[in-house]
């Protein structure tokens, strides 16, 4: 079931892939927490955000090969996963 | 990839026609004469003199194929419809290259054994040439704003005035070049290279064309800026390809318009310096839609994976 806190570290998730892949960032997100989590993006939970970024990492290195803006895209998401408890 | 297969399967359809046709019709005696040629030496030129246009015509197809398949992958999203638009709009320019040729192809041969269809020919040949940019226009017009609209952009005063210096010395200097081929004596008079009465070559080739060109021009600028000002580092990558592209397409075919409406067709094959001139710029076409279509993949990989 979703909850508030969810929600916003899925919002917190877009938020950061928004600077790497702009109006694609919502779509591109839903589909990796759908597609590898099996889950609805809104049960997103702190748990499952390094497998996310895992497979985050190879989504995005299948659109670039630049590999330094891709870890700096998982850096930052790394830090969502780092943050205490509630996101 | 069925949007590609259809348009690759309508670009084979129409060169094997073209071809077909430039085979199969009698050739033009006027030609045959000026450069001294048998017909089958006629018929081998025209062939060699034809194939560039038909590989800028792959280009075209598989260019509007691509972003067809993008505009699918987005149908469901926000910028769906205007990418639908554009895609629509890139259709038209890319059909808009074979068949006023197979066309003039046709109608030169009638005109070859019937000269009295001559200016038919011509007449005809003008306005085929100015539906598709005219409609392919307003459909990337339409799109371009939509998409303007809703990143909240829009050109500042400096921006927009440069935009029209621009457009109104090229609509002088083509209206100009126009009205040398005119008798100005009188409104009514039809004995021109275009075939039509003065007032009427006005309202219904220069204004429509000007009109189409000054949309394109502006399409061409909206999705410049869009791409400039959108967000995310490989979305933006993709987008500049694709609006470098279709800027880079709607200028070419502009020039290329401006080029054949100012010196009217002859209706028959004549190489010169304006037609080297028109296949190298067709060249620039080519790349432009390459260009689109590598944009509008790397756009769509961003919506598969």
């Amino acid at each position: 079931m979703a909850t508030a806190s969810n929600m916003l570290l899925y919002d917190k998730v877009v938020r950061v892939t928004h600077v790497y892949l702009g109006p694609a960032a919502d779509r591109f997100i839903a589909r990796q927490v759908q597609n590898h989590l099996h889950k609805s993006p809104q049960e997103l939970s702190q748990s499952d955000l390094l497998k996310l970024i895992d497979w985050i990492r190879v989504g995005v290195s299948l659109i670039t090969d630049d590999s330094e803006i891709i870890e700096e895209y998982a850096s930052q998401l790394l830090k969502l996963a780092r943050a205490p408890g509630k996101s | 990839m069925k949007r590609t297969n259809s348009a690759l399967k309508s670009y084979t359809w129409l060169t094997g026609l073209f071809f077909l046709l430039i085979i199969l019709l009698p050739a033009n005696h006027l030609t045959m004469q000026q450069y001294k040629l048998s017909a089958a030496q006629y018929h081998t030129l025209l062939f060699l003199v034809e194939l560039p246009l038909v590989a800028v015509w792959f280009a075209a197809f598989y260019g509007y194929a691509k972003l067809e398949q993008y505009a699918a992958a987005i149908s469901d999203t926000p910028e769906g419809p205007a990418f639908k638009q554009l895609a629509i709009g890139c259709k038209w320019l890319a059909w808009g290259l074979p068949v006023p040729s197979l066309l003039a192809l046709l109608l030169g041969a009638i005109a070859n054994n019937h000269a009295g269809f001559y200016s038919a020919t011509v007449i005809i040949g003008n306005y085929v040439g100015l539906l598709f940019p005219l409609v392919a226009f307003s459909f990337i017009s339409e799109s371009g704003r939509e998409l303007i609209q809703r990143a909240k952009l829009n050109f500042t005063a400096a921006t927009a005035k440069n935009i029209q210096f621009v457009f109104v010395v090229l609509g002088v200097i083509y209206c100009y070049l126009i009205f040398r081929h005119l008798d100005l004596h009188s409104i009514g008079a039809s004995n021109n290279q275009y075939f039509l009465p003065v007032w009427l070559l006005v309202i219904s080739l220069i204004i429509p064309y000007l009109y189409a060109w000054f949309i394109g021009l502006l399409a061409a600028y909206d999705i410049t800026l869009i791409a400039r000002q959108t967000k995310g580092i490989f979305y933006q990558q993709a987008l500049r390809l694709l609006a470098g592209g279709l800027a880079l397409v709607i200028a070419t075919l502009i020039a290329v318009q401006y080029i054949r409406s100012v010196l009217p067709r002859s209706g028959h094959l004549s190489v010169s310096a304006t037609f080297i001139l028109v296949y190298l710029i067709y060249a620039a076409t080519a790349a432009g839609f390459i260009l689109m279509a590598a944009g509008a993949k790397r756009l769509k990989k961003i919506e598969e994976v």
